[in-house]
């Protein structure tokens, strides 16, 4: 919904056609919302709309369909890489993407994702990982950070209690079918930038049949961290990308 | 008396007036969809140049405050803000060069 | 191992092989149109999957076996969205990992086959034979309220047969099937016909294809709103209603003028069909229901079969499930015995037999006095 463009004027910047022009479910300030927004430009930016045959989670993400305007199969938690893998062993000219939160990916989907990308299943998955499970109220999860307090780690998680958080897209990267781990942030303009590239690349990759390729956006909960939007974004930046360090995991394409 | 203008409504008190598209020979850098402002602030600390802020005397249909360009001069259109926002309120222009400086 | 049990040769319509079980099932369902097939090693369905994975990359569709029953319901979920004929195949403690998929597909309206070969549960259990995920089968096992059909053969070439008809249910109510057969029935070698059939494919204008000059579609199953979520129930009940209506299948065997009846499926009914056989020498006039739906259940048929006679024998492979709709649609009105196996274990004729005579000494005796449970 944009106003005329004043006479003369260019447009910097504008709402991607396949991103829905309305209000979304997501709370103030949550990295959904960009991330969303950014593959809705990839999509558009590489004219796969019409052959996009996307994955939606179980997780706040799970109206992910309203809002990116693609073909949508909704998975049961965790199963999202069986659902694609699915879709695209009969489907060889689509275009088949996840996307995923961290309870969904590295909880109960642990062994569909380690499968999906050992296969090196020509994939793009999308994985927010925001360190806790916000639709069911902000319950530990297992990317949450030692010392980080949820409702089910009140007293902040403890390493002999409730073990260590888990470096998925490390863990998955050793495989040779993973033909590309990037983990982005959305913690500013300019990580939201270099997030929209590595997306961009992992969807090449798939267009490319060169394997299996991830990115991880390590994302704010407010609401689930207690914070205000802003002291999320703090915290994105000066804790969480500290344990999650954003950057280029493993770009198989490039080696030999 | 409650005034009713753009999309968001004033609160009891208000002072300011509602806000007023670009006068005639002017632009504006930003087109925001107030009613889709959840009132984050998270553009607030993405612009370098302090041209947003949040108008605590109106209220959205959402329930927020929604944010407002208090100064358009100011504006680079860098469009850090419209990057961060996760609901995509605003778009972002550049001026024509007919207009450079008339922001308003 | 698989041994090769067919000549080399393709398998043609009409020829007469000798076959095993898993195998024709398998190539019956290849043979149907099926697009894609997702499994994972579990006996005694094995030779099924390895049957697939030889014969549907020389057909040019995926096979995958994946990591886990979980992995491939899953796999299969998805690739039957985009509207692919798609087949699963699992052993009972591989559906149970089914089940939570089960759900989504009834409330997703996804169409697929799924087939058990049942062996003794519970939990790990045994390899042999059973008929004991009855009530898992028939009664939605996975959580909501939905039903599937399910299919029983109980020969090698009615498997086959009934192959492609439960991929035409599956598409044409956009449903999950099931075929429910059992480890002898997987295992067993039978010489059979072959009857392929492959059935219409029909339209999926539901199907996730890419939105290339449509708009988007979604398949899903969260309607979030109670209003709607009740509306989609009511539709789904509406189209299970109508299968109940359309879609129930027995067969009856010397039901003219029986005095008893033997109500089984499957591997029960054949064993049955042997005790008849030898009872009818002895002068008992012995006939047999055989539902081929166990879901919708043939129950006006057999309370109708069943108002004839003076006494019903169920005989199962399981401490008595199928029993329960036995008795529900026969509504007290005849006596009803039950004869069974459990762990794997098969009834003999000769049980089978002994259960019949004392049905019929039970109710010769005394017809007033109500039926005590005909076991030992």
């Amino acid at each position: 919904m944009t106003t005329d463009t004043p006479a003369g004027a260019r447009v910097i910047f504008e709402r991607p056609e396949l991103l829905a022009d309305r209000s979304t479910h997501y709370c103030p300030g949550c990295g959904h919302g960009v991330v969303h927004r950014l593959i809705a430009e990839v999509l558009g930016g590489l004219g796969l709309g019409p052959r996009t045959i996307a994955v939606a989670p179980v997780g706040c993400a799970v109206f992910a369909y309203d809002y990116i305007g693609v073909d949508f199969v909704e998975a049961p938690h965790g199963r999202a890489p069986a659902v694609a893998t699915g879709i695209r062993r009969v489907r060889p000219d689509a275009f088949v993407l996840t996307y995923q939160g961290d309870g969904d990916l590295a909880a109960i989907g642990t062994a569909e994702i380690i499968h999906a990308a050992g296969r090196g299943e020509l994939l793009t998955a999308v994985f927010v990982n925001n360190g806790i499970y916000g639709m069911t109220g902000g319950q530990m999860a297992p990317t949450t950070l030692l010392g980080q307090r949820s409702t089910s780690s009140p007293g902040g998680r403890e390493a002999a209690f409730h073990g260590y958080p888990i470096p998925m897209t490390e863990m998955l990267a050793i495989m040779p079918g993973v033909a590309y781990a990037a983990r982005g942030s959305v913690a500013d303009a300019p990580a939201i930038g270099r997030t929209k590239q590595y997306l961009r690349r992992a969807c090449e990759i798939q267009l490319e049949g060169r394997g299996f390729a991830i990115v991880e956006v390590i994302s704010n909960c407010p609401v689930g961290w207690g914070m205000t939007p802003t002291q999320s974004i703090e915290r994105l930046r000066d804790v969480v990308a500290k344990e999650y360090r954003p950057g280029v995991i493993v770009d198989r394409t490039k080696e030999a | 008396m409650i005034a009713v203008a753009q999309d968001s409504l004033a609160l009891p008190g208000a002072e300011l007036p509602a806000p007023a598209g670009p006068a005639p020979g002017t632009w504006s850098p930003l087109h925001i969809a107030t009613d889709r402002c959840k009132g984050c602030g998270l553009c607030l600390g993405a612009c370098a140049k302090g041209a947003l802020a949040l108008d605590e005397t109106r209220v959205n249909v959402l329930g927020y405050h929604p944010i407002r360009l208090i100064d358009p001069t100011a504006c680079t259109s860098c469009a850090f803000c419209a990057r961060v926002c996760p609901d995509c309120v605003l778009t972002v222009y550049a001026a024509p060069k007919s207009l450079r400086g008339t922001a308003r | 191992m698989t041994i090769a049990t067919i000549p080399p040769d393709p398998l043609h319509h009409g020829h007469r092989v000798l076959m095993k079980g898993n195998e024709a099932m398998a190539e019956a369902a290849i043979q149907a149109g099926c697009d894609a097939y997702f499994g994972y090693p579990i006996t005694p369905q094995a030779e099924l999957l390895e049957w697939m994975a030889r014969r549907m990359p020389e057909e040019g569709r995926p096979f995958v076996q994946a990591e886990s029953e979980l992995g491939a319901i899953t796999m299969a979920l998805g690739a039957a969205a985009t509207g692919a004929r798609v087949l699963v195949s699992s052993s009972s403690p591989g559906i149970s990992l089914m089940a939570e998929a089960m759900s989504y597909m009834a409330g997703s309206e996804i169409p697929m086959v799924l087939v058990n070969v049942m062996r003794g549960g519970p939990g790990l259990g045994s390899i042999g034979p059973s008929q004991a995920d009855y009530f898992q089968a028939t009664k939605g096992h996975g959580h909501g309220d939905y039903r599937v059909p399910v299919l029983a053969p109980s020969s090698i070439g009615e498997a086959m047969a009934l192959m492609a008809d439960a991929f035409e249910l599956a598409e044409k109510y956009r449903t999950p099937v099931f075929i429910l057969a059992d480890g002898t029935l997987g295992q067993a070698m039978e010489p059979v016909e072959l009857q392929f059939r492959t059935p219409p494919r029909l339209a999926a204008d539901w199907a996730v294809t890419g939105a290339d000059g449509r708009p988007p579609r979604v398949v899903k199953s969260m309607h979030l709103e109670p209003e709607d979520l009740e509306v989609h129930n009511r539709h789904l009940q509406a189209k299970f209603a109508e299968i109940t209506a359309r879609e129930v299948r027995w067969a009856g065997e010397h039901l003219d003028g029986a005095e008893l009846v033997i109500v089984a499926y499957g591997t029960a009914a054949r064993v049955a069909r042997t005790a008849i056989a030898r009872a009818r020498d002895d002068g008992f006039r012995v006939g047999l229901f055989r539902p081929i739906t166990l879901w919708p259940f043939p129950s006006a048929a057999l309370a109708g079969a069943a108002g004839r006679v003076r006494g019903v024998l169920v005989v199962e492979l399981s401490a008595g499930q199928m029993v329960e709709d036995v008795r529900l649609a026969i509504e007290g009105r005849t006596p009803v015995a039950f004869e069974g196996r459990t762990g794997g274990m098969v009834p003999t004729p000769g049980e089978v037999l002994d259960a019949l005579r004392r049905l019929w000494a039970a109710t010769t005796a005394d017809a007033t006095e109500p039926l005590k449970e005909a076991r030992p």
